[in-house]
């Protein structure tokens, strides 16, 4: 057939006359018994096929000598036919009905046989096979090609849509760990100070226990005074604290470590990885709870050996400083050990200090905040309470200022939103936020079921500010997220909290750790105890220090000062009496009885007697050991 | 407790009640925590800031109250869910409780729910009626709200 077709075609040719296939095509359609099957268009500027498959089955041999509607189309289409599309097209609507074929030629009319001469063979083409090939293909094909094509640019569309989500995914986890690195370095921060400070106090205690240290001797012997309690203070918590300042150190490089593994990983959720680390952080600060809460939340993985270690510092608790049977009991371990020690705490006090000065209780700066509120009222009142915190704010009326405002590069430390609002709601406008932002984003609403909540964090809100919000409410939410704003939190620098460690110490039975925490009288009283060396005067502790002191210095030189201490109580009387006898009535009394009245004898008269003996006869130790007392009576 | 007291009515006009108004009388329809917080935030010698919300407030509960009427007026129903929503939050903020229960109320009843805002209530009717009847309740507890605050503010209502 196709010969055939072929051999027609080329014998009329790019004539000057009309071919014998536009003829025959005219011809056919004369003939108007055809009309239910083939015939020209309503408008007679085109002609239809009305039933393919008979047109293909009948018509087709008779004029064409074939039935291959396909090579009819081509050879229609050689000659500039052009179909006319809606026909085939499944929404175009066909004036003939869903099957018909219609072709059009602009020379090709009804009642036009002249005009047939001007349709011609398109240029013959070398590429004439190439064509056959073509034109052999179905309109469905390429129509599929074209679909392809238009698939796999949907697919480079969404991988490459995919590509940019990962890229921001990345980013934001990038800005998270750079985040939570923060914070974890705020956390040691918070627990260096910590250690200093407790190294300070440890320092002290050990200073006062020293000029104490005699006294428990006393206290075998029947007195159950306070200076007892310094002495199994002594030496006991410096090594703990040793120990845990050695800790530290390990976890320090552990975390970095840590810290990078998670950099790698970079799979954790962002709101857990957030929210974790705050609420631990916020914990210290705001309560200015004490120093053991404040451990196991920062570094959870250490709880084990923190305990142990936290625990001696404030412990003393298990051993009653009050309780006479105790004092004796304690195990001293190494006293040279101590005051080396001792010494390095007291190095480590002015650095504590000088940070401490720094120290100022509110922001380190002030912090920026933007408000997205619609209601004027809330506005205000938001704004009045964040501006009494020395905040700086910005307002956006809803969410789309918002979005703008964010997007136009204002950077901000923390971002109140609400979250009914009209243009574009909170919710909304964090998720478009979170984008390209990490900034905190706090959901101000009275919406707070938990489905609501969870939608809230879905959208990479980080936390839930209930309405109406009270200044109290509003603070906290501001702490607990701008903890990396905050100097050191007051707690810290204050003394209550920190001897609060110690105090437990004091109430042993009664004083939890928590019960420290809310700071309530017996801090207070307790601290007077351990820190002002009022008492230790009161009860004349000098006098008679500097004396025993001497004498132990002097006799075993050696040896530990508290153990020294521990024996004097049977010791004691003996060397007294021989060595100070200008002293008086002082030394014999002084050891067994009740101190209260002889401390007032031995500070006015015998002290200073004493004090200028000794430096004669024990020079160089006595000294030592005199001058922190008197500094601190002084 | 203190400064509440102390300052309000010297401006000349009001003295006309006896005695000064007291939060604490109000209790039932002022939450006095909530609003004392608000006072607070007031400079020492004046109620500038106080006064400027609650007046600020004055207005908006007015011209939303008159938006409810309208919309009750063309059954839009969403419309006054979101007005009560709306008048809900600034009521909250500054302690007005009855006023806050009732535009909850009718923030519940415009999405089609009992006043919980549990149950639904397909009955759009009932859910206007409803409305209705808080609108009109609601109006009258913020009319009482309204002239206290002012009397409070020293500042009488011409």
């Amino acid at each position: 057939m196709e010969g055939g077709q072929t051999s027609t075609s080329s014998n009329s040719g790019p004539s000057g006359n009309s071919s014998d296939f536009v003829r025959k095509l005219y011809k056919m359609l004369e003939d108007p018994s055809y009309s239910e099957i083939v015939r020209w268009g309503d408008e007679g500027d085109s002609f239809v096929v009305l039933e393919c498959e008979k047109f293909t089955k009948t018509i087709l041999p008779r004029h064409f000598k074939h039935s291959n509607f396909a090579s009819f189309v081509r050879q229609l289409n050689k000659y500039d036919f052009h179909k006319v599309r809606q026909n085939n097209e499944e929404n175009g609507q066909s004036p003939y009905g869903p099957n018909a074929w219609e072709f059009k030629h602009p020379e090709f009319r009804a009642n036009s046989k002249e005009s047939l001469d001007n349709i011609r063979r398109k240029a013959p083409a070398p590429r004439k096979q190439a064509r056959d090939h073509d034109d052999s293909v179905p309109t469905q094909q390429i129509d599929l090609l074209n679909q392809q094509i238009v698939a796999q640019q949907q697919q480079i569309q969404h991988l490459s849509d995919r590509y940019a989500q990962l890229t921001v995914d990345h980013q934001l986890m990038l800005q998270e760990v750079m985040r939570v690195q923060k914070t974890v370095l705020n956390h040691e921060n918070v627990i260096h100070q910590l250690m200093t400070y407790l190294l300070s106090v440890d320092a002290r205690q050990r200073r006062d226990s020293k000029t104490a240290a005699p006294f428990p001797a006393q206290g075998q012997a029947g007195s159950t005074l306070s200076p007892s309690q310094v002495t199994p203070m002594d030496d006991e918590p410096s090594s703990p604290l040793q120990q845990a300042s050695k800790l530290l150190n390990d976890m320090h490089s552990e975390m970095q470590f840590n810290l990078t593994g998670v950099d790698q990983l970079g799979e954790a959720k962002p709101t857990t990885v957030v929210s974790t680390p705050t609420n631990g952080m916020v914990r210290a600060p705001t309560a200015g709870n004490p120093a053991t809460l404040v451990y196991p939340t920062t570094t959870p993985k250490m709880n084990g050996e923190m305990d142990t270690v936290v625990y001696p510092v404030g412990a003393t608790n298990g051993i009653d400083p009050m309780y006479s049977e105790h004092v004796n009991n304690v195990p001293y371990p190494m006293p040279p050990k101590a005051e080396i020690e001792s010494g390095d705490a007291r190095r480590q006090f002015p650095d504590n200090r000088k940070k401490s000065t720094n120290v100022d209780p509110g922001w380190m700066r002030s912090p920026h905040i933007l408000l997205v509120e619609d209601d004027a009222t809330c506005r205000q009142i938001g704004g009045k309470f964040l501006y009494s915190f020395s905040c700086v704010i910005d307002t956006a009326f809803d969410g789309l200022e918002a979005v703008n405002k964010i997007q136009d590069g204002s950077k901000y430390d923390l971002i109140l939103m609400d979250i009914i609002m009209p243009n574009l709601d909170g919710v909304s406008a964090c998720h478009l936020i979170r984008q390209f932002d990490r900034t905190p984003i706090i959901a101000m609403t009275s919406n707070i079921r938990s489905d609501d909540i969870q939608l809230y964090f879905q959208h990479g809100m980080d936390d839930v500010l209930p309405k109406p919000f009270t200044r109290k409410s509003l603070l906290d939410m501001l702490e607990k997220h701008l903890v990396h704003l905050k100097t050191i939190p007051p707690g810290m620098e204050a003394p209550q909290p920190a001897p609060a460690v110690p105090m437990a110490a004091q109430g042993s039975a009664a004083q939890s750790v928590k019960e420290d925490s809310s700071p309530g009288q017996s801090p207070a009283a307790s601290m007077s105890n351990w820190q002002s060396p009022g008492q230790f005067h009161g009860m004349a502790v000098h006098p008679s220090i500097p004396h025993v002191q001497g004498q132990y210095a002097a006799a075993t030189p050696g040896a530990p000062v508290a153990y020294a201490v521990d024996q004097n109580g049977v010791q004691y009387p003996a060397p007294t009496v021989a060595l100070a006898p200008a002293g008086a009535a002082a030394p014999q009394p002084a050891v067994r009885p009740p101190h209260r009245r002889q401390v007032s004898e031995m500070s006015s008269a015998p002290d200073n007697p004493n004090v200028t003996k000794r430096p004669r006869m024990y020079a160089q130790p006595a000294q030592t050991m005199v001058n922190p007392v008197q500094a601190r009576t002084g | 407790m203190a400064p509440t007291t102390t300052t309000k009515t010297t401006e000349e006009t009001s003295q006309t009640k006896a005695g000064p108004p007291k939060l604490s009388d109000m209790a039932d329809s002022i939450d006095e925590s909530t609003f004392e917080q608000i006072l607070e935030m007031d400079d020492d010698d004046d109620r500038d800031f106080s006064q400027g919300i609650v007046f600020g407030f004055f207005e908006q509960a007015g011209s939303t109250f008159e938006k409810m009427e309208k919309a009750l007026y063309e059954k839009k129903l969403s419309d006054l869910s979101s007005l009560g929503h709306f008048l809900k939050g600034s009521s909250a903020t500054l302690g007005l409780s009855k006023v806050k229960e009732a535009c909850e109320k009718i923030q519940h009843y415009g999405a089609g729910k009992d006043e919980t805002g549990t149950v639904d209530e397909p009955d759009q009717s009932i859910s206007l009626k409803n409305i209705e009847k808080t609108l009109t309740q609601v109006k009258e507890d913020y009319q009482e709200v309204e002239e206290f605050l002012r009397k409070f503010y020293g500042v009488e209502e011409s």
